[in-house]
């Protein structure tokens, strides 16, 4: 047991925190946006490697990207690509960017489906790929930060190629890209928060030296700092069960941790010049992905405590 | 970054739960894990069991082989603590002496303290009791008012301690007392609780019958030699020996064995595989104490690595009560009967865990603590 990186690791999160920094600011035509996609930060990550981490060093390596990326101002879709597609789909590559949709949410906006080259479906116990014709997707206005698009006409799965008993293995490696991204947003969008209520003063004091303030503060932390654990656990040792525990954890902190990180940034957190939102409602759109946190939690129940043959009830 | 046991971790694992199998009597779980540990029948038992575990080197094998122990990670004391509390933990109070008054009488000891006292804790066979809250002075320990006052090579102490769990039968007790006016002026003294002018009092309470008491100290001597560390030097050590003491109960292992438990029962009546609520209610809860072990583990990492101990000892602690609280009202909502006869084993864990939020320093302090020093949030 070591929950300290490797020096392979932390070479690896430096790097792409080097990146990153490099693009920290939003361009000023963006600033006011809900999401902004950047294709040129996408492309550079992709062709410096560090969206093929899974094959090249492995899943726990895929998931430290996805977390960093997550932590950016700018929308990254590093959790298809980087890290679903290659441990779902390990006999193939495919295009990226990856979007991710449940077949009954094809008629729905898709995050990422704007950008994507390749979609995945849960069909349940399948999964199949599908090539995105970006002809063929209409971008959807949202407040949550990602870009959404849908399809002009809904997609005939039978036009991809179905993985036969797929469903599950896809379904896994989303959950642990849940809990990935949302432990990378969350925990971004508690540092901000954090120099907000440092800086604020209210009654002639700093909004966080309130201990009501201070508390919840620290429960959200513990709950972003936990689920960072649960997530990389669950990249490391490609155990299904432990990917619906990181998602499920993940989740169930979500309605706290927007609610207090919206309150405590005041007037401002609702503005869009005040970047919170692209963390914020980032977590939001995944809050029903993959199952959602019922989804998880009942998974969770059946892998524990299997059906009985004849039990009651 | 990785998350698996080393086969020497297996093993040890694999030792310890055997030693339970042995030794454990067979009506452990209905005879004895009812009672309080600090029950003459657990604390009797405690005596052997320990003991036990120490002949087959299973006890300290995190502490310095000097010392009784095999020089292993802090990880193996933790794999001991899962499957002791698993088991109802049979060491009774002596987890304690494994979890905090050894190591921190190894860090801070004289010589002579080390030789008297550190073999018989390596050898399972003696009882501790701390004696920190008082009256008026619980989580602010700042504010305790037992006092010590020199008299030559003794000091006389004067005052009472409260909640005190095991004094009733303990050996000796770790004690805190002012030795001077300041609010820091606290000192720590090993005093044997057989030395004339110590009476004890137990009171019923919500936990366990005989697991709370009041210790009363009326001009009692106790030599300087048995003084730990300086005059004015508890806080350190106390902080150190806490450090130690939050991390200590492994509630994610408690608490998933009570889930268990009581999903056993109500699938058994027929309360379980039809209803997705219930189900759901229980799949949070798994979550809620898988985050609690990964951050009681990272803590292990840190104290196995030699780092100082930081904010998320408390983190730790915070986000196990969270889990604890849930799990009290999961059966509360389901299986209610658990408090009045329906399962003892049940009421046993809800009723240990009443006081979790304010054993160890209160959660509220955990919070503040976080609050500071881990998310450098300003005072007010």
């Amino acid at each position: 047991m070591d929950f300290h990186l490797s020096e392979d690791q932390q070479a690896l999160v430096d790097a792409v925190q080097a990146i990153l920094r490099d693009h920290a600011d939003l361009p000023q035509a963006e600033r006011l946006s809900y999401a902004w996609h950047d294709p040129a930060l996408q492309a550079l990550l992709a062709e410096n490697g560090f969206l093929d981490a899974a094959r090249s060093m492995g899943p726990l390596e895929a998931a430290l990207v996805a977390f960093e990326t997550a932590r950016s101002l700018r929308s990254i879709e590093a959790m298809g690509s980087g890290l679903v597609a290659p441990m779902a789909l390990p006999d193939r590559v495919v295009e990226g960017p990856v979007a991710l949709a449940a077949e009954r949410d094809l008629g729905r906006a898709i995050r990422n489906l704007t950008v994507a080259r390749t979609l995945l479906v849960d069909c349940g116990e399948d999964s199949i790929v599908l090539p995105v014709d970006p002809g063929a997707v209409e971008q959807v206005a949202s407040i949550l930060g990602y870009p959404y698009g849908r399809f002009a006409r809904a997609p005939d799965p039978a036009s991809g190629q179905r993985i036969a008993g797929g469903g599950a293995l896809l379904r896994q490696w989303w959950r642990t890209g849940i809990a990935t991204e949302i432990a990378g947003a969350a925990r971004a969008a508690i540092d901000f928060t954090i120099d907000h209520v440092t800086q604020r003063k209210v009654f002639g004091r700093a909004v966080g030296s309130f201990q009501a303030v201070q508390h919840r503060l620290v429960q959200r932390h513990g709950h972003a700092r936990s689920t960072y654990y649960l997530a990389m656990r669950a990249a490391w040792s490609g155990r299904a069960g432990d990917a619906d525990i990181a998602a499920c954890h993940a989740l169930l902190g979500i309605q706290p941790l927007l609610f207090d990180l919206h309150q405590f940034n005041g007037g401002m957190g609702v503005t869009t010049e005040h970047s919170l939102h692209f963390w914020t409602y980032r977590i939001r759109a995944l809050q029903a992905e993959a199952g959602g946190l019922a989804g998880a939690a009942l998974d969770i129940a059946d892998r524990r405590w299997p059906a009985v043959e004849g039990a009651n009830g | 970054m990785e998350f698996a046991w080393t086969d020497d971790q297996i093993d040890y694992r694999r030792r310890v739960r055997q030693a339970l199998d042995e030794l454990l009597p067979g009506d452990w779980d209905e005879a004895y894990v009812p009672e309080s540990y600090a029950s003459d029948k657990q604390v009797d038992f405690s005596r052997h069991f320990c003991a036990a575990l120490a002949e087959r080197g299973l006890l300290t094998p995190h502490w310095p082989r000097d010392y009784g122990g095999a020089d292993c990670p802090d990880w193996y004391h933790f794999i001991l603590g899962e499957e002791m509390k698993a088991a109802g933990e049979p060491r009774g109070s002596q987890y304690m002496n494994v979890n905090w008054i050894g190591p921190t009488l190894l860090k801070y000891g004289t010589a002579e303290q080390k030789a008297r006292h550190v073999a018989g804790i390596a050898g399972g066979t003696v009882i501790w009791c701390q004696g920190f809250s008082e009256p008026g002075a619980g989580t602010d320990l700042a504010a305790l008012r037992t006092r010590a006052e020199r008299d030559g090579d003794h000091y006389v102490v004067n005052g009472s301690k409260i909640w005190t769990i095991y004094a009733r039968r303990a050996d000796w007790c770790f004690l805190l007392v002012r030795t001077g006016p300041g609010r820091k002026d606290v000192s720590i003294l090993l005093v044997p609780m057989d030395t004339p002018g110590i009476s004890v009092t137990s009171f019923p309470g919500l936990i366990k019958d005989g697991h709370l008491n009041e210790v009363f100290f009326t001009d009692v001597r106790v030599p300087v030699a048995n003084r730990l560390g300086e005059e004015g030097q508890a806080w350190a050590i106390v902080t150190h020996a806490l450090a130690f003491e939050r991390v200590g109960v492994p509630r994610y292992h408690t608490g998933l064995d009570a889930l268990d438990r009581a999903v056993e029962q109500l699938r058994a009546e027929g309360r379980w595989d039809g209803d997705p609520i219930v189900r759901h209610r229980a799949g949070l809860l798994v979550a809620r104490f898988e985050a609690a072990r990964m951050l009681t583990y990272l803590v292990v990492d840190q104290r196995v690595r030699g780092e100082p101990p930081n904010s998320d000892a408390n983190l730790s602690r915070i986000v196990a009560l969270d889990a604890v609280g849930d799990m009290m009202n999961f059966l509360a909502d389901y299986l209610p009967d658990c408090l009045a006869g329906g399962d003892r084993l049940l009421e046993d864990y809800y009723r240990i865990n009443i006081p979790a939020g304010i054993t160890g320093g209160t959660n509220e302090i955990q919070l503040d603590l976080v609050a500071r020093g881990g998310l450098g949030l300003p005072r007010g």
